[in-house]
């Protein structure tokens, strides 16, 4: 099981490498893309990027020096079609460089990019929403080496996907940066705040009404009202619980960590840790969360004794056991053996 | 009552989608009577897609069931196959809608098209039913369904110049070239906030143009639906419901201070939606009698202004 950690800045990749990342990934925005587009939609993310090729160019080298493998995120929901003849220079001088792996969240760029195949390989990003075997199976046939699940998928979804098409790689989230539609059919900007924010985030005030034009009874209305404080309870978890962290420094959040085993049984190739744009030490941090448990996983150490582990790591016992800070929730019940013998 | 007229070459085409088999098929009992577009509109209580601007000549062409935004909401085989028979009596298109999906619900996928003829439209909105189709039912005609043109679409974008930052990327030649792969025959598209006529000057295909309502956002984690579930199961990737989506329409509205340009929001299901402004179905109708819409879509009764006991 590979672990697959962001970077914003080359100074990160010797220490992110050295406490247990296989694979970084990074966004970059060139000078001449705000040029030309005057936004930064390179990729999802305006923050967090590095600023121009040279630091590109650095960043694979210090990936490279340091044993790690470094992605570039192309991963914007859609690009202008003026944009994917730009990007397809930005691509063909990261090849160039020895990048290794694009991530691609457009099917149009992905096809804009069909000539640079076997120069690199191409990682699907959960922005395109892949959870099923044939659309799997056409990013295959587009070029695709690995798919990266969207935060939305189950475990059962997850691993049923990487049994069916083993020529694939699958890649699925275990740390942080949830997100409370689908990212790839959320056509909404992250506003600035006095604009409003994410639209998740922002200050709704939402009236529920029967299509039937009756009134709600009163037996609804409190039903209602209760499904919105555990919405409002599964919005903080999915939001870091408040944006904090232990004392530590390492934040709460969405977490994978207690089905790593089934991941890595399952056939699963890389876990993700996401938040290109957090603090070094967030970075450094997370990897060393999910590297303490794969390597217990590694070692030998039963999943009951692990989940009992992870959920330790944080001392978030209490929030763990609601299940809304969880990428994987179902674990929390599922006490069935898990296989060693399939792990990758 | 004037009889509706034959569809031609510049005769705009009207779809109507249902997420019930009891609209759909009072759709077509509505429209083989050959009433007025208007009224048969009203009649469904169907919300006019360009408010106050007159309709050029239309017709109803086709009825479509099934959702494009969750899986729960496809029909079962029975039902779609009650209304193909009702269409081929009436002589009216019938159609799928189908959703994103997992590998469970593209196996319902396959099996609602053993209930298709040949020639009948399968709206696809996930890349895998395209591909499935292709393999399992060439005989069938793909469209590119709304969730596969992507743009921004945020209900409260401030301005045109926002809207200019964030140029769609539905009519890119690879994109393109994608959808020929599939053979596919029409795209479908949303009006986004400050949409201009030349924002419909699109692809290389005909063109099929959602109104009154777009999408902003669809999610797999759908808050009425987690309604009757226990606490901790809740809004999980998966999470059963009771289909409530189909009893609740949910009113969103910021505060006006900060969303007082906001287009009309609201929330059904597992997605938001919204009301396109005048401005945007000013724009939509220029392009419609330029001829760069081919059809419009409405909304048979998953929207905000549907009575569950309107009159049929």
């Amino acid at each position: 099981m590979r672990i697959t950690a962001p970077i914003s800045r080359v100074d990160e990749i010797a220490p992110l490498a050295a406490a247990g990342a296989d694979e970084l990934y990074c966004g970059v925005v060139p000078r001449e893309w705000v040029a030309r587009h005057g936004n930064a939609m390179v990729s999802r993310r305006i923050f967090g990027n590095l600023e121009s090729l040279a630091a590109l160019e650095q960043a694979v080298a210090a990936a490279h020096a340091a044993g790690a493998t470094l992605a570039l995120a192309l991963n914007a929901q859609h690009y202008a079609a003026a944009q994917l003849e730009l990007l397809h220079e930005l691509v063909a001088a990261y090849a160039a460089m020895g990048g290794d792996a694009v991530i691609v969240g457009d099917a149009a760029l992905l096809g804009a990019l069909s000539d640079l195949r076997g120069r690199l390989r191409i990682h699907v990003s959960s922005l395109a929403a892949c959870r099923n075997r044939e659309a799997a199976a056409l990013y295959r046939d587009l070029g695709a080496d690995r798919v990266i699940l969207p935060r939305t998928v189950n475990l059962a979804e997850a691993t049923a996907l990487a049994g069916a098409l083993p020529e694939l790689e699958f890649e699925a989230f275990m740390l942080y940066d949830g997100c409370v539609f689908e990212e790839g059919a959320c056509h909404t900007l992250h506003l600035p705040g006095q604009l409003g924010g994410p639209i998740c985030l922002d200050r709704y005030a939402s009236a529920v009404q029967r299509v039937d034009g009756r009134p709600l009874t009163a037996a609804e209305a409190a039903r209602l009202a209760h499904n919105d404080a555990c919405r409002e309870q599964w919005l903080w978890h999915r939001f870091s619980c408040g944006f904090n962290v232990t004392p530590e420094g390492d934040p709460y959040g969405p977490c994978g960590l207690c089905a790593l085993p089934n991941l890595a049984a399952g056939g699963v190739t890389a876990v993700k840790i996401a938040g290109r744009e957090a603090p070094t030490a967030r970075k450094l941090r997370s990897v060393r969360l999910v590297a303490r448990v794969r390597d217990r996983w590694r070692d030998g150490v039963g999943v009951t004794a692990l989940r009992d582990y992870a959920q330790g790591l944080r001392d978030a016992r209490d929030l763990c056991r609601c299940g809304y800070m969880c990428y994987y929730p179902e674990v929390l019940d599922d006490e069935t053996p898990v296989p060693r013998a399939a792990e990758s | 009552m004037p009889e509706a007229p034959a569809v031609t070459a510049r005769m705009l085409q009207l779809v109507l989608a249902c997420t019930g088999l009891a609209t759909a098929l009072r759709a077509l009992v509505a429209a083989a009577g050959k009433h007025e577009l208007e009224t048969l509109l009203a009649q469904l209580g169907v919300p006019l897609p360009l408010a106050t601007l007159p309709l050029p000549p239309a017709r109803l062409t086709a009825i479509q069931l099934g959702s494009a935004f969750c899986d729960r909401l496809l029909p079962e085989p029975a039902a779609l196959a009650q209304l193909v028979r009702s269409g081929r009596e009436r002589d009216i298109a019938v159609g799928l809608v189908t959703p994103p999906v997992d590998d469970a619900a593209l196996a319902r996928v396959a099996r609602l098209l053993d209930e298709l003829p040949a020639g009948a439209e399968v709206v696809a909105n996930d890349l895998g039913v395209l591909r499935l189709l292709a393999r399992s039912r060439p005989d069938l005609v793909p469209v590119a369904g709304r969730l596969l043109s992507r743009m921004v679409k945020d209900p409260r974008l401030p301005s045109a110049e926002w809207a200019g930052l964030y140029p769609a990327g539905v009519d890119a030649v690879p994109l393109q070239r994608l959808f020929d792969r599939f053979g596919v025959a029409t795209q479908e598209l949303d009006v986004a906030p400050f949409a201009r006529p030349e924002s419909f000057r699109v692809g290389r295909r005909p063109l099929a143009v959602h109104a009154p309502f777009g999408f902003a956002l669809t999610g797999r984690s759908c808050q009425i639906g987690s309604l009757h579930q226990p606490d901790r199961a809740k809004f999980a990737p998966g999470h059963r419901c009771r289909r409530e989506c189909l009893a609740y329409v949910t009113r969103m509205a910021r505060p006006p201070g900060i969303g007082g340009g906001d287009l009309e929001t609201f929330q059904r299901g597992n997605s938001m939606f919204y009301r396109h402004a005048p401005a945007m179905a000013r724009s939509l109708a220029l392009a419609i009698e330029r001829g760069d819409v081919a059809r419009l879509v409405l909304p048979g009764d998953w929207h905000a202004d549907h009575r569950a006991d309107q009159p049929g």
